[in-house]
């Protein structure tokens, strides 16, 4: 090959890594996002194969089994509905008490269920992959849970994906306090842990805290990101520093089984 | 013509590649560690195609690795999209320099640059998101962090050989090989 040609390759790579270093956030996230795009054929049809792969596990189960199942589910679903009729009016009932006392008018959040995708896809990074994407309402940082506490946030989001970090991630900050106390925080993940037993630290609390393990650490709803009254994970162990307390806490959500989320994409 | 269509089957393959390791799950006896197969196909396009070419695959392998991998934290990412590229840059120097002794038949190095890239990619990695969380949580470093390193390394030793013998057998057949080593 010529060497004008080497040498014209050589300064287009150049031209182009130094435009790409340049990038912003934003425009990094743009990228991301397209490339995810591409990507989303390809990682639904694994997770379909895996599922797959997974249900055949289980085993086939027989019709009498099905039918209990369902009796079962149908009877679940009805008292659910019930419960929530209740929950229902005992929050109007609230918003006006709310309202008598001058309050902010609290209101339920809308939640879109979505499904992980894949998991762990990196070695520093905790994320997961979901199925819902910017044309199902979800946003970049919009707060992933499921029906026992906090996932996490999204940082990307595609058309039909997006990628979730952890609260098991050192990146994912939230302010939070432990029940029965008046002790707030901040909780975090680790740099490096082991996937099997994660466990989050919660920073910057007075050094007499005293946290007792079992005690329950809920997000305070300071920031943007994640709303107030989430369960975090529960005290695991307390340890005075030399300006501050520091306590090491057990996420509530069983990162390793987690298949099905809720992202909250607004207010009801 | 070879060069070209090598290099394009090498990006292809990589893609598929990405999408393929989001399901392999982590390997649990070694603390965790991935499996990160794309140094191996990285290293081989390098060893074989010409210089430009080279250029070509850093670019389209680097920039795909780094879109699998960015982490966009608030508004900015904590490794800034290109440094993928710039590493596999720099493995791509050292394999051209190593290239005609890949065509005398030297395929021993394929294997062993395979899995100095794969130990390599999360040193990087980890060396630059330590610099960054400098302020949050200091210095850090454990086993873990050890076998995470050198997992993907240690993978790719075994794994190399078969794809390097794999390829080039089918190559010969179609003549592609053989015309490499007249070079």
């Amino acid at each position: 090959m010529k060497k004008v040609n080497i040498v014209l390759a050589v300064v287009v790579a150049t031209l182009g890594l130094g435009l790409m270093l340049l990038l912003s956030g934003g425009a990094m996230r743009g990228a991301q996002s397209g490339f995810l795009s591409w990507l989303s054929p390809f990682l639904k049809g694994g997770a379909a194969v895996q599922q797959g792969i997974g249900a055949m596990g289980q085993g086939l189960k027989t019709l009498d089994q099905l039918e209990a199942d369902n009796r079962r589910l149908t009877t679940e679903n009805m008292e659910l509905r019930a419960s929530n009729q209740i929950l229902r009016d005992m929050e109007v009932e609230n918003n006006r008490l709310r309202a008598a006392v001058d309050f902010r008018e609290r209101s339920m959040f809308r939640l879109i269920a979505a499904r992980v995708i894949t998991r762990d896809a990196s070695t520093w990074w905790n994320t997961i992959k979901i199925n819902r994407g910017f044309e199902d309402g979800v946003e970049a940082e919009s707060t992933v849970i499921t029906d026992i506490g906090i996932v996490g946030k999204t940082t990307t989001v595609s058309k039909n994906e997006a990628i979730v970090m952890l609260i098991t991630d050192e990146n994912c900050k939230i302010g939070a306090y432990a029940e029965g106390s008046r002790e707030k925080g901040i909780v975090s993940g680790m740099r490096v842990q082991n996937a099997q037993e994660p466990e989050l630290q919660m920073n910057f609390l007075s050094k007499n805290a005293n946290l007792q393990p079992g005690q329950k650490v809920y997000s305070q709803g300071v920031g943007a990101v994640f709303p107030s009254g989430l369960l975090v994970g529960t005290v695991k162990s307390f340890r005075q520093r030399e300006l501050d307390g520091q306590a090491i806490l057990t996420p509530a959500v069983d990162f390793s089984t987690l298949s099905d989320a809720f992202v909250i994409v607004g207010e009801k | 013509m070879r060069d070209a269509v090598l290099v394009l089957g090498l990006l292809v393959g990589t893609f598929f590649l990405l999408v393929i390791q989001e399901f392999i799950p982590p390997m649990e006896f070694l603390s965790g560690a991935r499996v990160n197969l794309v140094p191996i196909l990285f290293c081989f396009g390098a060893l074989i195609v010409a210089f430009p070419w080279m250029l070509g695959l850093t670019v389209g392998i680097g920039l795909m690795v780094d879109l699998a991998s960015l982490q966009v934290v608030g508004d900015s990412a904590e490794i800034a999209l290109g440094w993928g590229i710039i590493f596999y840059l720099l493995i791509g120097l050292v394999c051209q320099g190593l290239r005609p002794l890949v065509l005398r038949g030297h395929w021993e190095l394929h294997t062993l640059m395979s899995a100095l890239t794969a130990i390599l990619y999360p040193t990087l990695q980890f060396a630059m998101i330590t610099l960054r969380r400098m302020e949050d949580g200091g210095l850090y470093y454990s086993d873990v962090v050890t076998w995470r390193i050198l997992g993907p390394g240690i993978l790719a030793l075994f794994i190399a050989p078969i794809f390097w013998f794999g390829v080039t057998l089918s190559m010969s057949r179609h003549g592609g090989f053989q015309r490499v080593r007249e070079v």
